[in-house]
């Protein structure tokens, strides 16, 4: 038959055509399955990197001069962009309360910033499957994000929360395998955290540490000189006196240098009294013997305390009349050498022909504030908490002309403390320095009482 | 970053300058652009802002740094610099145009979520009015109609617009959708007086400058062809007589639904062959479209365009790592070739958000390829695009997916 060949042959390219259609499309097949797992691999790989280039990133962050509080945002932009997600936070437990969290670093909005959490859990993920029960409801709200990832470090109290908005694309479904990376990027944030706040600790108190040694160095110096004069007052005057000295003193003369080294005497053991003071508050709170005594009278015996020094001075010494005579529960000795260092610093910084003031009041909450006003040189508002450590003297020459090493203020600020008060300064320069020791409300009482 | 005539690295003087910048602080990033650029005035400004910078705390800072000079541009899903690259959403990118004798004009329209046809159609005949013969023209359009459930200003609809509109007038029309992520979250334009939703801009240049595209693929086709069966806009419901998603599924050897659907657009791709079916492979004859979603109930899938027609034969196309990497380090050593020279003056990189590694699973990135293959004598910057739209094929401009497109501006000589 002379159309059957070519028939045949048609039929047998339809068979031919279609065998290679199905091979091509199986083949096909494979090859996107196969490109698929490829990319799949890839990106699995990619997310496995993001730790590693988290902990990169953050260390060396943790090199670049930022506070501690400063790595929190910016480690969170490098978690954000590695891990491609919508939102992120970092949110820090209340230590008082502890199922709470407020949010401290955020990227995107916040829906909720602080939230409470009855059982914190250490891994939580929410999908499109997940049941939106308390913990996920609180959880997803936070971002305002349907779908997160939240990983909580329980010994420090930092979580950290990622979100999307669906779990398409990019987004894809959050997973157990998940928490390898919230959990390292926490505690990747939670480690550069704690070394820069070590940091910073340490490089303060090696600053308080040279500050003290500086302070020490100074003391010694200014110690050997105030023990240098009496001594050799005492020792000169006391050799000048001896029999068979080579001098031939009159009886006014031997008067008068006994004075000498009395005064030598009383100066040597006033130093002593305040360095072992001073020790002793170093040591330890000071053991009072508290009373309640009016508040008025402290002033009027303190100034008494300080009249000689005054008069000296020619600076007067001014006690206000308190509004509301009060009580005080205080260790009278203790406390009168409060008001003794700030009153005696007044007059021996207050020029000649000018007046310190005295004066006691009610403070907030029902404590009471004892002053000291004085308009002598002052000092600059930064210099005041160097002023209230021990052995510095701002102004070493005019501290020296004047006495004292320097003890004074850190001794009365010791044994305020040790009253459950506080000694605070305000001061300028050329405009003088306020003094203001204040008591608790508990102890302080109307003056009539009992 | 270069000055474009000079022969070392350089921005000392120049008509165009660039900056990349990367910082959760906008201003911050645009002074790191700043520090790129050097001391520029700029006649006009384009700017490439990743989608997690607010717009309005960026063009304050446009504004603090350049006064009031016009910005084009908008959200990018990423930006790729000389300087660097990355689509976290920190990115800003910006091209600043000193010579008002090289700046473009502009014409916008903020008319695409009414009707992108007539959107583009409008663009069109201000675009015709404006522009010489063979004018290079650069589209940017946000290309988000709808976030949830994602929605997409079709491309395909806004240039079929503006060829009718511009009456099929030769100009090189290149450009790009605007994004604020891979995930199609949202877009935004800068219109030249703010910030703008809905809205297309297309620059205009002058005659002196003209532009050249070399398009970069990576799919290839997997399966015999297929027939269109039944499609309603961008909504395949068959490919041969059977449901399209169960054709995908069956070859995916995975079922699809739920959300797993929307991972289809990380998959595969149906491409279209131009010219003859049965000439021998070349990525460059393929239009491809992305699936935007896979939707079970109907058994269809959705793609990025509504450009296909019942009838036509397409492919299922595997995106191909490997095969994007080698088209892109053929289109730079051809750009490098064909394009570079004393008179470049910009090569624009519009890159398919989903070529990034973070989406293609691709081992190498494939931006570092072209930042780092591209002539450095050529100013560079890119941005990480929806949809990119280009000559095809000797053919007029169309929009591509699955597709880098490296337009390179020169003076005409």
């Amino acid at each position: 038959m002379a159309t059957s060949a070519p028939l045949a042959s048609l039929g047998q390219i339809e068979r031919e055509l279609a065998y290679y259609r199905r091979e091509c499309n199986d083949l096909g097949a494979r090859l996107l399955r196969l490109q698929e797992e490829q990319s799949q691999a890839f990106r699995e790989a990619r997310r496995s990197r993001t730790v590693a280039k988290l902990i990169r990133e953050a260390y060396r962050l943790a090199d670049m001069h930022m506070t501690a509080e400063e790595i929190g945002a910016s480690l969170l932009e490098v978690i954000v962009e590695n891990a491609l997600c919508d939102g992120a936070a970092l949110l820090l437990q209340d230590q008082l309360d502890e199922g709470s969290f407020r949010v401290v670093h955020a990227i995107g909005p916040v829906a909720t910033p602080t939230i409470r959490l009855a059982m914190p859990p250490g891994f939580f993920f929410t999908t499109a499957r997940s049941v939106l029960e308390p913990q996920a409801y609180a959880l997803t709200s936070i971002l305002g994000l349907p779908y997160i990832l939240w990983a909580y470090d329980r010994s420090t109290g930092h979580a950290l929360i990622l979100g999307n908005r669906s779990e398409s694309n990019v987004s894809r479904p959050y997973e157990p395998g998940d928490q390898e990376l919230i959990e390292g990027a926490l505690s990747v944030y939670i480690d550069v955290l704690l070394r820069k706040r070590a940091e910073t600790e340490l490089r303060a108190a090696k600053a308080a540490a040279e500050r003290a040694s500086e302070a020490r160095a100074r003391f010694l110096a200014t110690l050997t000189h105030e023990l240098r004069t009496p001594l050799t007052a005492i020792i000169g005057f006391s050799e000048m006196m001896l029999p068979g000295s080579r001098y031939s003193l009159t009886q006014s003369n031997v008067e008068r240098y006994a004075g000498h080294i009395q005064d030598g005497g009383k100066h040597l053991l006033a130093l002593i009294d305040g360095i072992l003071d001073y020790s002793s508050l170093e040591q330890a709170l000071p053991r009072l013997s508290p009373q309640w005594v009016p508040a008025q009278a402290v002033l009027t015996e303190t100034a008494s305390l300080v009249a000689g020094l005054a008069r000296t001075r020619d600076v007067a010494v001014e006690i206000l009349p308190a509004e509301q005579p009060v009580a005080v529960f205080i260790d009278p000795l203790r406390f009168r050498q409060v008001l003794q260092n700030l009153l005696g610093n007044a007059v021996k910084f207050t020029p000649a022909g000018s007046a310190v003031e005295l004066s006691v009041t009610q403070g907030l909450a029902g404590g009471a504030v004892f002053t000291v006003r004085d308009q002598g040189i002052g000092m600059r508002p930064e210099d005041i908490p160097r002023a209230l450590e021990p052995f510095q003297q701002l102004d070493g020459s005019q501290g020296r002309k004047l006495g004292g090493v320097g003890l004074g203020l850190p001794i009365a600020k010791g044994l305020a403390e040790a009253h459950g008060g506080n000694l605070s300064l305000e001061s300028a320069p050329g405009e003088g320095t306020t003094a203001r020791v204040t008591l608790p409300a508990e102890r302080v009482r109307e003056q009539n009482c009992p | 970053m270069f000055d474009a005539h000079a022969a070392t690295p350089a921005q000392a003087s120049g008509t165009i300058r660039l900056g990349y910048g990367r910082h959760a602080d906008p201003r911050i990033a645009i002074r790191q652009c700043i520090a790129a650029m050097g001391a520029t005035r700029p006649a006009m400004m384009l700017a490439f802002c990743g989608g997690r910078h607010e717009p309005q705390a960026v063009q304050a800072a446009l504004h603090d740094e350049f006064g009031p000079v016009p910005v084009y541009g908008g959200s990018a899903a990423g930006v790729i610099g000389r300087d660097g690259f990355g689509y976290g959403g920190f990115e800003i990118g910006l091209i600043a145009m000193e010579d008002p004798a090289l700046a473009p004009q502009a014409v916008v329209t903020r008319s695409l979520l009414a009707d992108a046809r007539a959107a583009g159609e409008e663009l069109g005949q201000a675009v015709a009015a404006l522009a010489a013969d063979g004018a290079a023209v650069l589209l940017l359009f946000d290309s988000v109609a709808s976030g949830s459930p994602p929605r997409l200003h079709h491309a395909s609809r806004i240039v079929e617009g503006f060829h009718i509109g511009a009456r099929n007038k030769p100009v090189c029309l290149f450009g790009g959708g605007l994004l604020t992520d891979m995930n199609l979250s949202d877009g935004w334009v800068f219109d030249g007086a703010g910030i703008a939703k809905h809205a297309a801009i297309a620059l205009v240049f002058p005659p002196t400058v003209a532009a050249e595209t070399v398009i970069m693929h990576g799919c290839r086709p997997v399966s015999a062809f297929m027939e269109i069966t039944r499609i309603q806009g961008a909504e395949v419901y068959e490919l041969d007589g059977r449901p399209a998603l169960q054709v995908i599924e069956a070859m995916l050897g995975l079922p699809l639904g739920g959300s797993r659907g929307q991972e289809l657009s990380l998959v595969a791709t149906l491409g279209q062959k131009q010219g003859d079916p049965f000439a021998p492979h070349d990525e460059n004859a393929y239009v491809n479209r992305l699936i935007l979603r896979a939707n079970p109930a109907t058994g269809s899938v959705t793609l990025f365009e509504p450009d296909f027609a019942e009838g036509d034969r397409v492919q299922i196309m595997s995106r191909d790592n490997r095969l994007m990497l080698d088209s892109v380090e053929h289109g730079v050593a051809d750009a490098n070739r064909r394009l570079v020279g004393p008179d470049s003056l910009l090569a624009l990189y519009i890159d398919c958000a989903g070529r990034a590694s973070a989406r293609s699973g691709a081992s190498i990135e494939e931006a570092e390829v072209i930042r780092h293959g591209l002539d450095p004598r050529v100013p560079f910057l890119g941005f990480y695009s929806g949809v990119e739209i280009a000559p095809f094929a000797n053919h007029p401009s169309r929009p591509l997916d699955w597709t880098g497109v490296l337009a390179v501006l020169r003076r005409r000589s």
